[in-house]
């Protein structure tokens, strides 16, 4: 034959059945079948196609562990409890671990992928987390800095019976790619609608300067926006007693605060408790809601608001109390909040100030254990 | 013709008279990077071998029914080249499913083997000296277990360098390459002893 | 120079969009390793030690800190603002997970803004950050700044 025909045709022949042969092993190798995963000591199985990360196999039988970076390993937030034996710790996960975890083998559940069966161990509450489509109803700017959120969940979610939540707890918001960001990511922001408002989620979002998600919230995100919302997570909410709630919070940490309250006010719980609410921010245009907060207190004789401006401008006329919120509470506690009855404290911040506002806490009588707080951290 | 040489005799003579590493000096790059962890080098040296060994054979198969009958020896680089690629793609299918570990531990160096000269120079070398079949697999296997035992000397090496006060600018790739140089010359004196040919 | 598979993941890692909104890098073109070269030798010849500037800048931020979220004088020279979000952000490096503060610090003409990851970026890469990045410890600057 030719050689001019031989050569590439030989050539060709064999890439072709090394081609064949790869595709055969890959089918083999990477074939699983299905595989169980057993939640709970058998609360919950499922059966799933085998060969995918644990996180991505979870969500999309709607199981959903918090994750921000989208399962690519960059955030440590899907950390679960793998009790079958799934191979040592990759060096992927290692850097997110303490040695504690490693030893109860916590896993990183977007590294680790389900090659046979397993069982694992969830927080009962993540059963409740559920994806939601939704539109965005309304945009506010409360600040210069800080937009309200306002949105409305799909038609199908609402037939489903929309979201259920305790007032406290966050939502993650799913960022789609835009700009230079190539791959979705999620972050985290507390909802500061009201579970009677099974319909819709508010968020309270604060623009961070080079930050992924407020950039896109406060630049791109327009009403009539599709937006997914993955939810209800976290511990933070009013505990169920009788004891006086003292609230600190400073800018955005107004949202839990705002369902709480919104909730007392639609459903009379916790109206006969004795609230402090301190609100501390820098001058005039860094507050927000005084309106609805005084309308509060106006209604509910227990509830006390109190603002606190640290750096008042003069045009800002401010009448109200001037200084460090952790100072303002110190100084509240000595004078005016009666010490006879127990107190309970909830903090909403960043760890510094939540830190801070411990300290004075704890200086005026509310035991640590009964200081409860949403860490931005 | 093929040489005379005993299959058994070749083996001996790939892992220490003629180390593909330090006397042919091939497969370098990733012998310096992997030799600073131990158990990468392992890891790797394994790898190595069974590649060394799967794609000699396969190269000789190819080689034999499909290269010399038809005359196509001006090909024979680009298909030994194509043979490499596809059985290390086979063989990190298969480290990824049987150890994930292994897989990470040496990321981007598995698929490197495909251009790790040492394969390549050791099929030239099958080629030119046109070994017969059990040649072809003790040598093969040989090279592979020579590569590997090269590997692990330096690692252990570097070990013990690590704690050791090298001055700064010959830490890392400087002293590592000394050191590579005197594994040479130590191996020079099996020289002689065993014959590839 | 060609860079090693670590140090490419890490500068794919710094580029903007990924991590963060803006990115490591600014516009600065120029590989990973080049960057760090450039400015250790401008660190050397500034007489300064990453360590020494780290745990000032440290320093600085935990005075800055007692502001809660406001701006507050340190030391009669200093403007500090030091500001908190949820959540962390992790290396570029993968060795570690840092809280997302930031903290700005204003002395005369000269403003820097830094967070902890920043500070460990400094303190251990040696890296200072891209030409044009918003976040960039130039060590011109920080010689003003902190000496």
């Amino acid at each position: 034959m030719n050689p001019l025909l031989l050569g590439p045709l030989v050539v060709a022949l064999i890439s072709s059945i090394l081609a064949l042969i790869i595709s055969i092993t890959d089918r083999i190798v990477n074939d699983y079948g299905e595989v169980t995963i057993d939640i709970n000591g058998g609360k919950k199985v499922l059966t799933v196609k085998g060969g995918s990360p644990l996180l991505g196999t979870l969500a999309f039988q709607n199981i959903f562990v918090p994750s921000a970076c989208g399962g690519r390993g960059s955030c440590g937030a899907c950390k679960v409890q793998v009790l079958s034996d799934v191979g040592p710790h990759l060096p992927t996960e290692l850097p997110y671990m303490n040695p504690e975890e490693v030893a109860r083998n916590v896993r990183l559940s977007c590294q680790v992928k389900v090659k046979q069966n397993i069982a694992i161990e969830l927080p009962e509450a993540l059963f409740n987390v559920r994806k939601f489509k939704t539109t965005v109803e309304r945009l506010r700017n409360v600040t210069y800095d800080i937009k309200e959120v306002y949105l409305r969940l799909s038609d199908e979610a609402i037939a489903a019976g929309g979201i259920s939540f305790t007032p406290g707890q966050y939502a993650q918001l799913v960022v789609p790619p835009y700009g230079d960001l190539k791959e979705s990511i999620q972050r985290a922001y507390s909802m500061s609608s009201t579970p009677q408002d099974k319909e819709h989620i508010e968020l309270l979002v604060r623009l961070v300067p080079g930050g992924i998600a407020t950039t896109w919230v406060h630049q791109y995100l327009k009403e009539g926006d599709t937006v997914e919302v993955v939810g209800p997570f976290g511990e933070f909410g009013v505990r169920d007693t009788d004891a006086v709630m003292v609230f600190v919070a400073g800018g955005s940490g107004m949202a839990p605060f705002k369902s709480m309250l919104n909730h007392m006010a639609q459903t009379g719980q916790w109206t006969n408790r004795e609230i402090w609410y301190f609100f501390g921010a820098r001058s005039k245009r860094d507050m927000f809601y005084l309106d609805e907060m005084a309308d509060l207190a106006t209604r509910f004789p227990n509830f006390h608001f109190v603002p606190a401006l640290s750096e008042p401008k003069p045009e800002d006329e401010w009448n109200g109390p001037v200084g460090l919120i952790t100072n303002v509470l110190d100084s509240y506690f000595k004078e005016k909040i009666s010490k006879d009855k127990p107190m309970e404290g909830y903090l909403c911040g960043s760890p510094g100030m939540i830190d801070a506002c411990v300290k004075v806490m704890t200086a005026n009588g509310i035991g640590q254990d009964k200081i409860y707080f949403d860490k931005f951290a | 013709m093929s040489p005379l040489v005993h299959p058994i005799t070749l083996l001996f003579a790939s892992i220490f008279t003629s180390n593909i590493l330090l006397a042919n000096f091939l497969g370098m790059c990733s012998f310096i990077s992997i030799s600073k962890d131990q158990k990468s080098s392992f890891g790797l040296g394994l790898a190595v071998t069974v590649v060394m060994t799967i794609t000699m054979v396969v190269s000789w198969a190819v080689l034999k029914l499909v290269i010399e009958p038809l005359g196509l020896d001006y090909l024979s680089f680009i298909i030994f080249i194509i043979v490499i690629a596809a059985i290390v793609q086979i063989l990190e299918m298969v480290i990824d499913r049987v150890s994930p570990a292994l897989y990470m531990a040496l990321g981007i160096f598995l698929p490197l083997i495909t251009v790790n000269c040492a394969i390549l120079g050791a099929i030239l070398f099958m080629q030119i000296r046109n070994y017969n079949f059990w040649q072809t697999l003790s040598f093969g296997f040989g090279s592979g277990a020579g590569w590997w035992l090269a590997i692990m000397l330096l690692s252990s090496i570097r070990k013990k360098i690590d704690a050791a006060p090298v001055p700064a600018g010959l830490k890392g790739p400087g002293i590592t390459i000394i050191t590579i140089g005197f594994m040479a010359m130590a191996f020079i004196g099996f020289s002689g002893m065993l014959s590839v040919q | 120079m060609k860079m090693n598979f670590d140090e490419r993941s890490a500068y794919e890692k710094m580029k903007s969009g990924v991590l963060t909104s803006t990115g490591f890098l600014g516009h600065d073109t120029r590989p990973l390793t080049d960057i760090i070269e450039a400015d250790e030798e401008l660190f050397k010849a500034l007489g300064l030690d990453f360590d020494q500037v780290a745990d000032r800048l440290q320093e600085l931020a935990a005075r800055g800190a007692e502001g809660l979220g406001e701006p507050i004088t340190v030391d009669g020279l200093y403007l500090v603002k030091s500001d908190e979000a949820r959540g962390r952000l992790p290396c570029p490096y993968g060795d570690g997970l840092y809280h997302k503060n930031s903290v700005s610090v204003e002395r005369g003409d000269d403003r820097i803004i830094y967070s902890d990851l920043s500070l460990h970026l400094l303190r251990v890469h040696h890296f200072c950050q891209g030409q044009g990045s918003p976040f960039r410890l130039d060590p011109v600057v920080l010689k003003r700044i902190c000496f």
